[in-house]
C-alpha cells in the first residue's frame, strides 16, 4: 500500500490554557475524501490550519504530521505548492476583481501568463463562475466567494484538496453544486481533507471521517458504517413532553431514550414496535424515520442530554 | 533535507516578486486617484513657497530656499507613503481584510509576505521622490542628473517600511498609528534637515537629529541633487540599512506570530 497522504501522530495544540487538539492522530490515504466533524470549537479548523503551516503545533509533546512526507513546520511550502486550501473565512483580495484574484494566485504558483489564462477560464468555467469574469468581489454572493475561492484552490491543479467548512451559510443549491464537484474531483484521483458541521455534507462526501470534541477524536470510520455500528437505525421524535407522556408506559426496554428540550427521541432496532407505539399518537405530534449521522453525532459529542428512564 | 536543486515550490525571487505584484496591481487599478496626486503635491508645495515663503527667506546654507526644499521634499514624500503603505495599509490587510491569510494558503511564507510588502514600500517611494524631482527639474530649481536621486527615495521607503512594520507590530488598534505620525514622523519632517539645516539646531537636538532616521536619507539626497559629495553619504546609507535591519528583523519576527496563530 501507498504511503498516506496526510499522516498525523499524536498532534497537540494549546492556546494559553484551552487545549485546542489532543492527542489526535489520524492517516488519510490517496483519491479519498476525509472529514473531520466536530461542533464548533473542537479543533477542525485548527488541525486543518497545522496541516498547511498556518499553525504550529505545539512541540511538547512531540506530535508528527507529514503531508506528502513533509513536515508544515519545515516545508509549508512544498506542501502549500502541492495543496489546494479553502480557509474557513472567505478570504478574497477585496481590491480586486475576480479574474485578478486568480491571475494574482496564478504568480504566487509561478504559472506562465498564457497557462494561467487558460486554467483561469477553465476553473470558472468549471465553477460555473464565467459571466462573473470581470466583477468586483463584493458584487458576489456568498455562493460565489465560496465558488471562486474553490477555483483559486484549484489553480495549482493539487494533488490535495484541504477544505475549512466549505458549504457553511450557503444554500442548497450551491450546496449541492459543490458537493458535485468535490466528487467529481475525487473521481480524477484528488484526495480531498474537510471539515463541516453538517451530517448531510459529510454523509454524501465523506469515505472516511472522524468525529472530534473538545480537541479530541471519539469515533472514526466510514459514515454508512458508522451509523450501521453505533446506532439504531430508527428513530421516533416526539415533539412535546404531554405525547410523550401518554405512550412512555408502552415503550419497553430495548429503546434509548434521549430528552432534549421538549424533544423526546426514542430510538430503536425495531421499525414496526416503534410503528405500533406512535398509533397512540396525533399527527403532527411525532416524526418517525431512519436514524443518520446527526444522531449519532449528537450521541458521540453529548449535545443533547442523555437520560435513560 | 531535500535538495534545493528539487525544490517543488517558485524560488524566493519569484516569490518576492508574486507579492510585490500583487500591490502592484491593487494601486495602479487605481491610476488616476493614485497616480496623479504624487505630481500635484510638490507643484502646490512650490506654489505656495514660490508665492510666499521665499520673499522672506531667499536663502538656506547658501542656496536658494526653494532649491534647498526641493532636495528634501522628494525623501519625505518616499517616508509618507512608505509609512502609510506598511501601517494603516499593512494593519488593515493582517485584521480586517485577511489579505495575508488569504496569500498563506499559496506557497508563500511569512518573509515572502513582509520582505515583499517592504520592497513595495521601497518602490512606491522610488515613484513618489521621482515625482516630486521631476516636478521640480521642470521647474528648472534641480539639474536633470537629480532624476537619479529616486534611488534614494527607494531606499527611504525601505527603511521607514521597516520602521513601520515594527510599528504595527505592536499595534493592536488602528488609532494608535496617530502618535506613530504625529508624534515619530512629523517631528522627523521638521528636525532631519528638511526645513531647515540640522546644523543650526542646538547642540541637544543636533545630536538627537542624527539618530532620526530621515537625516540619513535626505543628506545624501541632497548631496545627490546638488552633486556635492563626500564621506558621510557612506556613514549615512549605512545608517539606513542599519535602522532597516535593526527595525525590519524583529518586526517579521513579532508579525510572523500573529500571522501563524
Amino acid at each position: 500500500m501507498s504511503e498516506p497522504v496526510i499522516k498525523a501522530v499524536r498532534v497537540n495544540k494549546c492556546y494559553g490554557n484551552v487545549r485546542a487538539v489532543k492527542n489526535l492522530s489520524f492517516s488519510v490515504p490517496e483519491s479519498i475524501c476525509f472529514g473531520l466533524l466536530g461542533p464548533n470549537g473542537a479543533g477542525k479548523s485548527t488541525m486543518m490550519r497545522m496541516i498547511y503551516g498556518a499553525s504550529d503545533r505545539d512541540c511538547e509533546p512531540a506530535g508528527e504530521i507529514s503531508v506528502f512526507g513533509f513536515d508544515p513546520q519545515i516545508e509549508p511550502l512544498a506542501i502549500k505548492f502541492l495543496s489546494g486550501v479553502v480557509p474557513q473565512e472567505n478570504n478574497l483580495d477585496e481590491e480586486l476583481n475576480v479574474e485578478q484574484n486568480l491571475y494574482v494566485f496564478c504568480r504566487f504558483y509561478n504559472i506562465p501568463r498564457p497557462e494561467a489564462r487558460h486554467r483561469i477560464d477553465e476553473l470558472l468555467h468549471f465553477m460555473e463562475l464565467s459571466d462573473k469574469h470581470s466583477a468586483r468581489i463584493r458584487e458576489l454572493s456568498g455562493g460565489m466567494k465560496r465558488r471562486l475561492i474553490i477555483a483559486r484552490a484549484l489553480l495549482n491543479k493539487p494533488k490535495l484538496l484541504i477544505l475549512d467548512e466549505p458549504t457553511t451559510g450557503l444554500d442548497p443549491q450551491v450546496r449541492h453544486l459543490i458537493w458535485d464537484k468535490l466528487r467529481g474531483l475525487k473521481r480524477q484521483g484528488m484526495t480531498i481533507l474537510l471539515t463541516t458541521h453538517y451530517m448531510e455534507e459529510a454523509f454524501h462526501i465523506c469515505d472516511n471521517l472522524i468525529i472530534m470534541n473538545k480537541g479530541e477524536k471519539r469515533l472514526e470510520g466510514n459514515p454508512q458504517e458508522l451509523v450501521k455500528k453505533h446506532i439504531e437505525p430508527f428513530v421516533l421524535e416526539i415533539n412535546t413532553p404531554e405525547a410523550y407522556s401518554r405512550i412512555k408506559p408502552s415503550l419497553q426496554q430495548n429503546t434509548r431514550i434521549d430528552k432534549n428540550g421538549g424533544t423526546v427521541k426514542v430510538f430503536s432496532s425495531d421499525q414496526l414496535f416503534l410503528q405500533k407505539a406512535v398509533s397512540r399518537l396525533n399527527p403532527g405530534e411525532y416524526f418517525l424515520r431512519q436514524s443518520n449521522l446527526e444522531d449519532l453525532f449528537l450521541k458521540i459529542t453529548g449535545s443533547s442530554l442523555n437520560a435513560v428512564q | 533535507m531535500r535538495s534545493s536543486k528539487q525544490q517543488l515550490y517558485p524560488p524566493f525571487t519569484k516569490r518576492i516578486s508574486g507579492v510585490w505584484y500583487r500591490h502592484y496591481r491593487v494601486y495602479t487599478k487605481s491610476l488616476i486617484s493614485n497616480g496623479l496626486p504624487p505630481f500635484l503635491e510638490p507643484l502646490i508645495f512650490l506654489a505656495g513657497i514660490g508665492l510666499g515663503m521665499s520673499r522672506y527667506i531667499s536663502e538656506m546654507s547658501g542656496i536658494p530656499y526653494v532649491t534647498f526644499l526641493a532636495t528634501g521634499l522628494p525623501i519625505t514624500a518616499a517616508m509618507f507613503t512608505s509609512a502609510f503603505e506598511c501601517s494603516y495599509g499593512t494593519f488593515i490587510r493582517l485584521e480586517f481584510d485577511k489579505v495575508y491569510d488569504g496569500m498563506l494558503s499559496a506557497p508563500l511564507g511569512v518573509n515572502d509576505l513582509l520582505i515583499g510588502e517592504i520592497i513595495w514600500a521601497g518602490t512606491k517611494g522610488l515613484f513618489f521622490s521621482f515625482a516630486v524631482i521631476l516636478v521640480v527639474a521642470a521647474f528648472g530649481l534641480v539639474p536633470l542628473w537629480s532624476l537619479s536621486a529616486p534611488v534614494i527615495g527607494f531606499l527611504t521607503g525601505v527603511m521607514f517600511a521597516a520602521i513601520s512594520l515594527l510599528i504595527t507590530s505592536f499595534v493592536t488598534n488602528i488609532n494608535h498609528f496617530n502618535f506613530y505620525f504625529t508624534g515619530f514622523l512629523s517631528p522627523m519632517f521638521f528636525f532631519s534637515g528638511v526645513i531647515f539645516p540640522i546644523e543650526n539646531l542646538p547642540p541637544v537636538l543636533r545630536v538627537a537629529a542624527e539618530f532620526f532616521p530621515l537625516t540619513h536619507s535626505v543628506r545624501p539626497a541632497r548631496a545627490l541633487i546638488l552633486g556635492d559629495f563626500s564621506a558621510v553619504i557612506f556613514y549615512d546609507l549605512s545608517a539606513v540599512a542599519l535602522f532597516t535591519v535593526l527595525t525590519g528583523w524583529p518586526a517579521i519576527g513579532r508579525l510572523r506570530k500573529r500571522i501563524i496563530k
